[in-house]
């Protein structure tokens, strides 16, 4: 079987498939939403109305224990954000600090000129217990615009992170012995996370705060998934898919590869990311044409991939609009809010996500599911199982009559 | 803002003073309610003749019409046929405020692209005709005359342009930052002695009457919309320079609205993220008005409509059928602005001179002052009208008044010749980067919006050399700026912030810095932490509504990342 797309929840479709004993490929077309991870796994999604704590799929335990380097406390946990809030989550990245058992206790926001981090007023706003401490991070000059991957990166060195561990164990000498964790921009590894090793080093939990998408979480994810799919035996080809058809019982998959210009498979799972990630692209009739009036009417949103899928939001396919000109902006987006068509829009399935006409579809692409790590994760290893099956069925199937004696009437 | 955001889950602003015991009182000679240009501007003037002046704004300084116009101070090109004295007056303005803010202008030569039709050439004949008779007031305002040109040199300068075309013509304009004016003037006015009383809106004014009335003619009770603090200030003088709000303003005192009566006229104008052109270029729409495409500070604008508004004033927003007006509109002879990022629209209301029959455009923009003497209240004074370019004028003309008939004040207007603050020079960007250790473009920006007075804010930064951080990366904004927005300038929101400095104004739509200007705006400011994120909040979902009716493909994506970047601020509830 063949998974389109190598984010989190291709990643976990992929992994579950490879699970039940298909042979998977994947095809990964380059960074989409989950390189922007900040590494906060969450069930629900601001401003959704909260929904009764599921308990959590066995699958996706599996698939974050196969990538490694993430937690989920079974009472959830509690993470800082560089924008000065202190907020609840189902799990995180293992470089995130989660202060939920720090509660009552002195917290130390280490003074950092780097860009955006302003220790003094961070620890103002997340409040009680947190107080600046000053401590060398940056060892060298350039380190004070250095983007946030780049400088997280160096603490992948062992000798690098045994500077830190120094620098940051003089400081708590210099404060006294009453702070019990150190709060620390987004810095510590991107091959893996390195807050375990720091705070083993340092004798007090050390951790980061979340950055803004675009930090070292994504590539953590990225080198996680590496490793992950590489152990499982599955294959990665580095292609961007431009169409999917069925000849009988065949999918079959064309890329932008030179060297793989079609690919075959007995299932596939599509998992190509929402707006962000680039599996759906907002349309508006209007701005494709030259012409002052288009000559067509067309729905706002596509699939970027030529496939046999519907896209629809509140479980019925999107609609042509009743105008040339395409659907009203603000009839699309948020901040109408929660059910805003933007947020909705995706690829029609059921519960195991798969369509119509039998392709799968998982995590950011499906319609009416939440945006969120722990549902993405969920729809992936559903959608990977479901598809695995198919193709374990089907390759049953072609492999009869070749073993079986010839039926002659 | 919708009542669900969590963010705005924050102390509720103080509770409303009760007005048991007398409230705190003063007394001034003039105050002025209304903090956009014209309010501004008089609250300067009056200000510099030595007049005590208190200024309310219910919201904040160029929040209506003077904060969302084309941002020009064009000099009144098409009145001159008419009223050619309109035409003067408004060039020599242009020239006095070049005079005193320098850096605040730039220059934006037009191109008026003539079509080809059966009349095209006998209609550029007349253009060029008319622009000659232009040209006799450019040296007002340090313009440069206008070129005649044929096709051939349309198409060597702006490639860009499409449709046959007999020639056109080149003409010359000032571009202004008008909220910048705006503060600009009412920072002058502060440093004269004048009290801004921002965010702060005017419940009642009365009359008082007997001996008592010595220490002012009139009372009034404002109210401070962040705090709930209540104010009360005499007065002699009471200006009500409230734009299209100007009726509401009037009936406060009891006065005929009818007297006051404006005819409001909404006017959009869509941002596009960057230079598509370094010339304006004008269109026809599709019903014959003319539109335009301008190069706008780091963005291009397309502007601007003008259609009766029976709205609130408060929440004056673009709509998407008003964005597709103008983009097809401009696209017609400038097909690249339909495939162009829109990042942003302006939306604002101007207050024309009222008149029942005549379409929008027809509409006067002259300005006049109405003297409520006649209405039983004399000492009050309306503002209608006006434009960006002549607000001065029109700020001289009412303290004329005022200070001669009021208070006997014979001190001459120095509005024309007296720089504003931070103009009284260019300082050199690059050697600023280099001496600061900023980048070249964020010194630019920083001399751009203050003039002289980046010195000073560069000064911060040696210290404190973290606020050489950079904020807001799309414009980009220095922190030192933002604390210099709060501290100096009276900004006491995020949007306040936005509006003096265009934080989050760029591409990411606050995306990157709404937050982080939260946080310092509560340190500043001594507000609790949450208070500065909510405000951060509102910024962000008011500017999404204003984004969401000029969305593209590319901005769709944006925005789908902005609200993935909120949620990972704000997790799950």
């Amino acid at each position: 079987m063949l998974v389109v797309g190598a984010g989190v929840a291709g990643t976990a479709a992929a992994l579950a498939a490879a699970r039940a004993g298909a042979q998977v490929s994947v095809l990964d077309g380059g960074t989409g939403a989950s390189t922007l991870t900040t590494g906060a796994i969450d069930a629900n999604l601001w401003p959704r109305a909260p929904t009764r704590p599921a308990p959590i799929a066995a699958a996706t335990h599996d698939t974050l224990r196969s990538l490694g380097g993430y937690t989920l406390p079974d009472a959830g946990a509690r993470l800082l954000t560089q924008s000065g809030m202190v907020r609840p989550a189902r799990g995180h990245d293992d470089a995130l600090i989660d202060i939920k058992p720090f509660a009552s206790v002195r917290v130390g926001v280490v003074r950092c000129e780097r860009p955006g981090w302003d220790a003094d007023a961070l620890a103002r706003a997340w409040g009680e217990g947190f107080e600046p401490l000053d401590a060398l991070v940056m060892r060298y000059a350039d380190e004070r615009m250095l983007p946030d991957p780049d400088f997280a990166m160096r603490h992948d060195d062992e000798a690098r992170l045994g500077w830190l561990a120094e620098r940051l164990r003089d400081a708590l000498a210099r404060t006294g012995h009453g702070i019990r964790a150190v709060v620390l921009p987004s810095c510590l590894g991107v091959e893996y996370p390195r807050a375990q090793t720091l705070s083993e080093r340092v004798g007090v939990r050390c951790g980061e705060a979340i950055a803004s998408p675009g930090g070292p979480s994504g590539l953590r994810f990225e080198r996680a998934r590496d490793r992950a799919l590489a152990d499982a035996g599955i294959e990665r080809v580095q292609a961007r898919a431009t169409g999917v058809d069925r000849k009988g019982n065949v999918w079959r998959v064309a890329t932008d590869s030179t060297a793989d210009r079609f690919l075959e498979a007995d299932a596939v799972v599509l998992a190509t990311g929402g707006l962000i990630g680039g599996g759906i692209d907002y349309s508006p009739a209007e701005s494709i044409f030259a012409s002052a009036l288009p000559p067509f009417a067309r729905r706002p949103f596509r699939l970027t991939v030529d496939a046999p899928a519907v896209l629809g939001a509140h479980g019925a396919p999107l609609e042509l609009p009743s105008t040339l000109f395409g659907s009203p902006p603000e009839s699309v987006v948020w901040p109408g809010l929660d059910d805003s068509l933007m947020d909705c829009v995706g690829v029609l399935a059921d519960a195991d996500g798969r369509t119509e006409s039998g392709l799968f579809a998982a995590g950011d692409l499906r319609a009416d599911r939440p945006r969120a790590w722990l549902d993405v994760l969920a729809t992936g290893a559903a959608a990977g199982a479901a598809a695995a099956k198919t193709a374990l069925n089907a390759s049953a199937a072609t492999q009869v009559p070749a073993e079986g004696p010839p039926i002659r009437p | 803002m919708p009542a669900d955001l969590p963010i705005s889950v924050l102390p509720p602003p103080l509770a409303m003073a009760v007005a048991q015991e007398p409230l705190p009182s003063s007394s001034v000679d003039v105050a002025i309610i209304g903090g956009g240009i014209n309010g501004s501007g008089v609250a300067r003037d009056l200000s510099l003749r030595g007049l005590s002046v208190a200024l309310f704004e219910r919201n904040d300084l160029a929040f209506g019409a003077s904060g969302n116009s084309s941002g020009m101070i064009h000099g009144g090109v098409r009145y001159l046929s008419r009223s050619p004295q309109v035409t003067e007056s408004s060039c020599r303005d242009s020239g006095y405020i070049q005079r005193i803010a320098p850096h605040l202008l730039f220059r934006i030569p037009f191109l008026m692209p003539i079509r080809q039709s059966a009349r095209g050439r006998i209609a550029l004949e007349l253009i060029d005709a008319y622009f000659r008779a232009y040209d006799d007031y450019q040296p007002l305002k340090r313009g440069e005359p206008h070129c005649r040109l044929d096709a051939s040199d349309m198409a060597r300068l702006e490639p860009g342009l499409v449709g046959p075309v007999v020639g056109g013509i080149t003409f010359d304009e000032w571009g202004v930052d008008g909220a910048r004016l705006c503060v600009l003037n009412a920072l002058d006015a502060v440093s004269h002695g004048a009290r801004m009383h921002l965010h702060t809106t005017v419940d009642a004014v009365e009359r008082i009457v007997g001996s008592d009335a010595k220490s002012g003619r009139y009372s009034m009770v404002a109210r401070d919309r962040l705090t709930g603090e209540q104010v009360r200030v005499r007065a002699q003088v009471v200006v009500n320079a409230t734009g299209a709000w100007s009726p509401v303003t009037a009936a406060l005192g009891g006065l005929p609205q009818a007297r006051v009566r404006v005819r409001p006229g909404k006017g959009v104008h869509v941002v596009l993220d960057r230079r598509l052109t370094n010339y304006g270029i004008l269109s026809e729409a599709i019903d014959g008005r003319q539109i335009f495409l301008e190069p706008w500070q780091n963005m291009s604008v397309l502007g601007t409509t003008d259609d009766d508004y029976y709205g609130d004033l408060d929440d004056v927003r673009a709509t998407s059928e008003e964005v597709r007006y103008l983009v097809q509109g401009v696209a017609h002879v400038f097909p690249s602005v339909r495939t162009a990022r829109a990042i942003g629209t302006w939306a604002g209301v101007r207050a024309t001179l009222y008149a029942y029959g005549p379409n929008e455009d027809a509409l006067s923009r002259e300005h006049e002052i109405v003297d409520h003497a006649a209405d039983g209240a004399p000492g009050i004074y309306s503002m209608i009208g006006g434009k960006l370019a002549s607000y001065r004028l029109f700020a001289q003309e009412l303290s004329d008044r005022v200070a001669g008939r009021d208070f006997d004040v014979q001190v001459p207007c120095a509005t024309h010749v007296r720089p504003l603050p931070g103009g009284d020079g260019i300082p050199n960007a690059l050697e600023l980067a280099e001496k600061y250790c900023i980048t070249p473009v964020a010194a630019r920006r920083l001399v751009y919006r203050h003039g002289t007075i980046a010195l000073r804010i560069l000064e911060r930064t040696a210290r404190r050399p973290r606020e050489r951080d950079v904020t807001c990366p799309c414009e980009p904004v220095l922190e030192a700026e933002v604390r210099h927005a709060i501290s100096e300038e009276m900004a006491r929101t995020v949007e306040d912030v936005s509006r003096r400095t265009r934080l989050g104004l760029g591409a990411c739509g606050g995306m990157r810095c709404a937050m982080r200007c939260g946080q310092i705006l509560a340190e500043e400011t001594g507000l609790l932490p949450r208070r500065g994120q909510a405000l951060a909040g509102e910024f962000l979902v008011r500017q999404a509504k204003t984004r969401m009716v000029a969305l593209g493909p590319e901005q769709a994506r944006q925005e789908a990342l902005a609200l993935a970047h909120l949620r990972a601020s704000v997790g799950e509830l």
